[in-house]
């Protein structure tokens, strides 16, 4: 065992008696700089201003940035061991007059309070087993909340992906609970990435091994419909993709074939399986073709299209290989990381003529968002995180990818940044894609502050023409939504 | 983990354990036995259950007098207790002292059943005796089982 092994292996053992900051500053000498990333906030933040440094916030740039993330993964009597299950915490940056403030909010779940009481993170997650005394009546006794929030007729959605919604209000962050669209779909899976139309409609998935619910959810919130069908295999399913007509859904060889505790050791990896692709006609879900690819492993897709031919486009973000989702994520709570290079950037093609090729980007890239307003059509532009160090886990850089042209501008925040993702807004009055501002944050491993930055969208690689720094270090968090000001 | 597993949606089918007999057993069982005397060596069980949130339906509820019986769903009694506020009670008489539990489950809206979502999870509050838990399933024997002496016994359990 080595000595960052070994503080991390005592660490646990005695941890009631130390604090996180304490541990930190035991293992600095040996801990990388990046573990930060996945460090514990013990409480809520009040409103607190952030500190102007460097630019000015663009003139007709107001609004609030939500962002959630896993934020706290250790207790004394048990932590979590897979960076997807810890407590969501609800972030808000809020930028005003040229102001930025940052809150931030714990999801108040069923799982949080349990392994509160417990002192233990108790509750079975996504790649953590879980310890006795957990009570799992149902999906969201042991849902995170963690992963990625929408704003909804008025609420603020915290998503997981196999469990419900849950509304928080937008401006005191206070949760109001688990969303039930009508009380027999209650506690049903809702993943975190729904794709909404321009007009506001919300569609979404939620999985069961092969049987998969279709939500289509109205502008304002409510169940316009609800509809299981069959998958062709039970694969892994995080996010999937639509057009304006048609949904995309993604079917990886990371397969469920059988049960077992954590849930991700129940998924197998079978590349011999290749990579299916099923897409449903949104007015007839009876409706389908399945397309095949090479296999791959993916989190995220971009916003897809068809073009007149009929040929579905749309970007991804793919591995060779399932291994971080299984092991990766779990060794980076403890500091440890294989190299491996980061995900590349591709753009998928399903022809009318049935037969699906693999565009690559020549790049790399996670976090892909594009312009909403153009959600299902044509569109040319994705942001998307960049710049990576073999030696580390997390991106460093920003990039926007213009698929018309096959080029990406890139912004490198330095080694010393995590570079979190990037959403798109525009300028108030434009209607052209990607006129506007690119806003999101970083975690400064140097400074030890969280920050706020804000991007021409036309200009990435100009870097930011506004950025504040926080007083708190909060970790890396995944998915936001920016709303603007009313 | 409760996401994505047909095995632990059967599992989970706790609606199933719980009404592993017809519905119209439990109608029958609201009979009222009240008047029977009560014999020195015979007990009575006065059940309250507290912490109903919806005031409408039924709490369906199943006395079971072993673990091979709690496990297998053959109730001893099954009583449907019609709700009209916050709590409910009821006593059963004339049962033999021994080791018991309770299952029940509140039909909150009268179908008769205990409604599941389409992925097989509960969507009406359950219970257990002792107000064990279960994880994934209903609660142990062990856990929900208590024993019941000769004369009056009471028991609250919460619900919702």
């Amino acid at each position: 065992m080595d000595r960052r092994a070994f503080l991390f292996a005592a660490s646990g053992l005695t941890a009631a008696a130390l604090t996180p900051e304490a541990v930190y500053a035991a293992a600095a000498n040996s801990a990388p700089d990046w573990l930060l990333a996945t460090g514990d906030i013990e409480a809520d933040l009040s409103p607190q201003p952030m500190t102007l440094i460097r630019g000015r916030a663009p003139e007709g740039l107001a609004g609030t940035l939500y962002r959630n993330g896993p934020a706290k993964f250790r207790r004394p009597g048990g932590n979590a061991t897979h960076w997807f299950d810890g407590d969501g915490l609800m972030r808000s940056f809020r930028v005003q007059d040229g102001q930025a403030r940052l809150a931030g909010r714990f999801v108040d779940t069923p799982k949080r309070r349990a392994d509160t009481a417990a002192k233990a993170v108790i509750t079975p997650g996504f790649g953590t087993r879980g310890l006795p005394g957990a009570h799992i009546g149902d999906n969201d006794d042991a849902n995170a909340a963690n992963t990625s929030v929408i704003a909804v007729g008025g609420e603020l959605w915290a998503l997981w992906e196999a469990g419900s919604p849950f509304v928080m209000d937008r401006e005191s962050l206070a949760t109001i609970g688990p969303k039930a669209f009508s009380p027999d779909l209650a506690h049903m899976p809702f993943t975190a990435h729904p794709r909404i139309e321009p007009t506001g409609r919300i569609w979404n998935l939620g999985q069961n091994g092969k049987q998969c619910i279709v939500w289509r959810i109205a502008p304002t919130g409510e169940l316009e419909k609800a509809e299981v069908i069959e998958l062709p295999r039970a694969s892994y399913i995080h996010d999937f993709t639509a057009t304006d007509r048609h949904l995309v859904i993604v079917l990886q060889p990371w397969i469920q074939d059988h049960f077992q505790l954590p849930y991700a050791a129940s998924l197998t990896w079978r590349p011999e399986l290749a990579t299916q692709v099923l897409v449903l006609d949104k007015d007839d879900l009876t409706k389908r073709r399945v397309f095949e690819l090479p296999a791959f492993f993916f989190f995220h897709l971009g916003d897809a299209w068809a073009d007149k031919a009929g040929s579905i486009h749309f970007d991804a973000c793919i591995d060779p290989d399932a291994g971080f989702a299984a092991t990766g994520a779990t060794a980076i709570l403890t500091g440890q990381y294989t190299k491996g290079p980061p995900p590349r950037l591709v753009l998928i093609s399903l022809g009318a003529d049935g037969l699906a090729t693999m565009t690559p980007s020549g790049g790399t890239g996670e976090f892909p968002r594009a312009d909403a307003r153009f959600a299902g059509s044509a569109r040319r532009y994705t942001t998307h995180s960049d710049v990576r160090s073999e030696a580390k886990p997390l991106f460093q850089g920003v990039a926007v990818t213009d698929w018309q042209t096959q080029t990406t501008q890139r912004f490198d925040y330095g080694a010393h940044q995590a570079a979190e993702e990037l959403l798109f807004t525009p300028r108030p009055g434009a209607n052209e894609e990607f006129d506007g501002w690119l806003i999101g944050t970083t975690l400064n491993l140097k400074a030890r502050a969280t920050e706020l930055h804000v991007f021409d969208a036309r200009h990435v690689a100009h870097g930011p023409v506004a950025s504040w720094r926080a007083r708190a270090a909060l970790p890396v968090g995944f998915h936001g939504a920016f709303v603007k000001a009313a | 983990m409760t996401r994505r597993s047909n095995n632990l949606t059967t599992a989970l089918s706790i609606a199933a354990l719980l009404m592993a007999q017809p519905i119209a057993a439990l109608a029958q069982a609201d009979a009222p036995s009240a008047t029977t005397a009560e014999a020195p060596q015979t007990a009575s069980l006065t059940l309250t259950f507290d912490g109903i949130k919806t005031p409408t339906g039924a709490l369906m509820v199943a006395l079971y007098d072993s673990q091979a019986g709690y496990e297998s769903g053959k109730a001893a009694r099954q009583e449907m207790i019609v709700v009209t506020g916050e709590s409910a009670t009821r006593t059963l008489q004339g049962l033999a002292p021994g080791t018991y539990a309770v299952k029940l489950f509140h039909d909150v809206n009268g179908d008769g059943r205990m409604n599941a979502n389409p992925f097989g999870m509960p969507t009406e509050p359950y219970a257990f005796s002792n107000d064990a838990k279960g994880s994934m399933g209903p609660a142990k024997w062990d856990a929900a089982s208590f024993t019941l002496q000769a004369g009056a016994n009471a028991q609250t359990i919460h619900i919702d």
